[in-house]
């Protein structure tokens, strides 16, 4: 920081040049530190409100059976409800209330790491506030970011918002039990998906009944 | 989209700052915007008077500098600005396609930036 006086007599400028996306990018990198000393993958799930998000943590959680190894970071605006589902399946959750705010940012997380039991745990979703525009602008630091969208939204989800899909690794359709009753095809989607982002793999899944499930472990590296 | 949670950054590193430095009135601020992100200018000027009221800074300029956007196409090597919103119709998602061969696989060289450059207080 410079300070140069400047025109009138108590007139001062402050030379600030501070980058204040950068600061959201550097606390990342420092989560993604400490998910590396700790030996833990994570995993962050972005997606339309109702994509199906939890759904599918609990479909993942269900088919890999490994409990209290597990930890999940539940993101929402103002409830609970998710962490609570998820519970069920044995992970260990904590909640963070983002607010106002229409996304999980990396202090959030990073807050969050500290109210975590981390001892054994191997493996971390998070669960990002649901909305197609925002995350993709705040990594969190995870390892992996899958995104999430479903035949119920439409056949022009990922043309409109091609931004996110761009930067996921893994692109999950979901719902696809509702296609046919959506009038939505899903190898347009997978042409639209795989236009974009070329080298993430496109999962169709019926996240309710477990469709799907496997490839999605597989995609993200997870053993069961 | 997410102008309120950079807006209430803005202000208060602008009002530490002035804090720190001793600083009586703001007569203005100067940030610089790539035009890849995906603020939307005038929210946050509106974002940050509003949370200027009744502070040292309620006064302010609120200035702000576009800054173009450069990127580097993996696909056939371009290297320059893109083209303008009417002509490609992803822009406006910070997906920005060649001007040259139309690919999507790019690296962002310059246009995500978000700069708080000065301030200019009196003493
Ligand atoms: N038919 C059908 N419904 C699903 C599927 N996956 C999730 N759902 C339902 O969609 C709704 C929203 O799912 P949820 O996981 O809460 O979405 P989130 O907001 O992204 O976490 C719930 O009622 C789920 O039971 C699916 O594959 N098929
Ligand atoms: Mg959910
Ligand atoms: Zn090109």
């Amino acid at each position: 920081m410079k300070i140069i006086k400047s025109k009138g007599p108590e007139i001062f400028d402050i030379e600030l040049e501070k980058a204040l996306l950068a600061k959201n990018r550097s606390l990342a990198k420092a989560n993604k530190k400490r998910f590396d000393r700790s030996k833990i993958l994570a995993i962050d799930i972005m997606g339309s409100i109702g994509s199906g998000k939890t759904t599918l943590i609990k479909a993942i959680l269900k088919k890999l059976g490994i409990g209290k190894k597990v930890a999940v970071i539940a993101g929402d605006l103002t409830t609970s409800i998710d962490a609570e589902r998820i519970e069920v399946e044995g992970a260990h959750v904590v909640q963070v209330n983002t607010g106002k705010e229409c996304h999980l940012d990396a202090n959030l997380i990073h807050q969050a790491i500290d109210r975590l039991k981390l001892d054994g745990v191997k493996l971390l979703f998070i669960e990002n506030v649901g909305n197609l525009i925002c995350p993709g602008e705040f990594p969190l630091g995870a390892h992996k970011r899958l995104v999430v969208t479903s035949v119920t939204e439409g056949p022009y989800m990922i043309v409109k918002h091609p931004y996110i899909f761009r930067e996921a690794d893994v692109i999950v359709l979901n719902k696809i039990d509702l296609a046919k009753a959506m009038k939505v095809n899903p190898s347009q989607l997978q042409k639209d998906a795989k236009k974009i982002n070329p080298n993430a793999p496109f999962i169709r899944i019926n996240a309710l009944s477990g469709i799907g499930i496997p490839k999605v472990i597989n995609a993200l590296g997870l053993k069961t | 989209m997410h102008e309120f949670s950079i807006s209430s950054e803005i202000v208060r590193t602008v009002l530490d700052t002035v804090e720190k430095n001793n600083g009586k009135k703001v007569l203005s601020i100067q940030l610089e915007i790539g035009e890849l992100t995906l603020f939307n200018i005038e929210q946050v000027t509106f974002l940050i008077h509003e949370l200027f009221k009744g502070s040292v800074a309620e006064d302010a300029e609120v200035k702000i500098k576009t800054i173009k956007a450069r990127i580097h196409c993996k696909a056939c090597g371009y290297k320059g600005g893109i083209r303008s919103e009417r002509e490609d119709p992803f822009k406006h998602f910070a997906l920005q396609t060649c001007p040259q061969c139309n690919s999507f696989q790019n690296k962002v060289e310059k246009g995500r930036e978000c700069i708080l450059k000065r301030i200019q207080v009196v003493r």
